[in-house]
């Protein structure tokens, strides 16, 4: 559990950048679209979201706004320019670890 | 506002030091993605029981949401990253701004009382006493006031412990260390004022010690009662489902 969890570092800010260099959303679009494209095999604390996306704030890689829809307050997080080249640094990474895991397991 | 469901939350976060607009915004992130989740599996047939007891579920215990905000060291208050700032330098620099303006306001108000009004030492009026009270303002107020003020910010925010001991020991001993005086009277026709901070350590004498025991005393004992109800109470509640 502790070895997923430590697998899992990092992988909630990709796919939270990810999914916000299409468009901007709210939490609850960001949790759902995590959970539609992942087909479920990643299952984040949806409540989990929510500091990641402070933390993401908080470093400039997203920014927040406050949109009225139907009645209701949400809060829209849009990417940064320099969040998009956190994103692009973070694909990277993420293809070098895929690609080196995926060469040993196919050796094996 | 929390609602009663992330009230518990809500008072972790800011016992935790987190700043206070990240907890007001997550908090009503959490509420409305609640409701969402709730009117999502209301669509599906679930009883609203049920569904909110789902969405509790997938959202995240209370624990787990703490331990995530917490964890976060962007989302504390500023107090909380630097605290040597908040608790020593920034109270230091206010007592030193204080003790500079109440003897600037005491030469104002002598001023005008000599030019503007032509009082003098034998009509001097209520000047003595105001002098009087910016003095005493300056030497013995303006500590109890700055640190008491860090104090309060460090309950708020949950401060350790150590750094408001450190910034109103230090308060009090720069604040003791202050002195100024008027002298006004037919012999000394035009007035005489001088204020400083003098250092005379270890020897700091029975007044300057009786003023950093003031000081230490008045806000140190109520600010360390405080401090230990607060933590007697705060037993994390339970995140509920309904």
């Amino acid at each position: 559990m502790a070895q997923t969890a430590s697998l899992m570092s990092g992988v909630p800010e990709l796919l939270v950048l990810r999914l916000l260099s299409a468009r901007e959303m709210y939490g609850y679009e960001l949790a759902r679209a995590i959970r539609e494209s992942t087909q479920e095999a990643i299952s984040l604390g949806e409540g989990v979201l929510y500091p990641a996306l402070h933390a993401l704030e908080s470093r400039g890689f997203v920014r927040a706004r406050r949109r009225t829809v139907s009645g209701r307050t949400r809060v829209y997080y849009a990417i940064t320019p320099k969040g998009n080249r956190r994103l692009e640094e973070l694909s990277g990474e993420w293809h070098r670890i895929a690609g080196a895991v995926r060469a040993i397991l196919a050796e094996t | 506002m929390a609602t009663q469901r992330f009230e518990g939350l809500s008072r972790r976060l800011s016992r935790a030091g987190i700043a206070p607009r990240h907890v007001k915004r997550l908090i009503a992130e959490l509420e409305t993605h609640f409701v969402d989740l709730v009117a999502e599996l209301r669509s599906t047939g679930l009883s609203q029981e049920e569904s909110q007891s789902q969405a509790a579920v997938r959202l995240g215990t209370e624990d787990v949401l703490a331990a995530n905000i917490i964890g976060r060291p962007e989302l504390q208050a500023w107090a909380r990253q630097w605290p040597w700032l908040a608790f020593v330098l920034l109270p230091l620099l206010i007592l030193s701004v204080q003790f500079v303006l109440s003897m600037a306001a005491a030469a104002g108000v002598f001023s005008f009382s000599t030019r503007v009004l032509g009082l003098t030492p034998v009509h001097a009026g209520v000047v003595l006493w105001v002098m009087g009270a910016l003095q005493a303002y300056g030497m013995w107020i303006a500590p109890i006031l700055t640190a008491g003020a860090a104090c309060f910010l460090a309950l708020r925010r949950g401060a350790p412990v150590a750094w408001p001991i450190v910034g109103c020991a230090l308060i009090a001993l720069v604040g003791a260390s202050t002195n100024a005086s008027f002298e006004w009277s037919p012999a000394v026709p035009r007035g005489a004022m001088s204020g400083g901070i003098g250092f005379n350590l270890p020897d700091i004498g029975t007044a300057k010690a009786l003023r950093v025991t003031l000081t230490l005393f008045s806000v140190l004992a109520p600010f360390l009662w405080l401090r230990a109800k607060r933590t007697g109470r705060s037993k994390p509640a339970r995140f509920k489902a309904s």
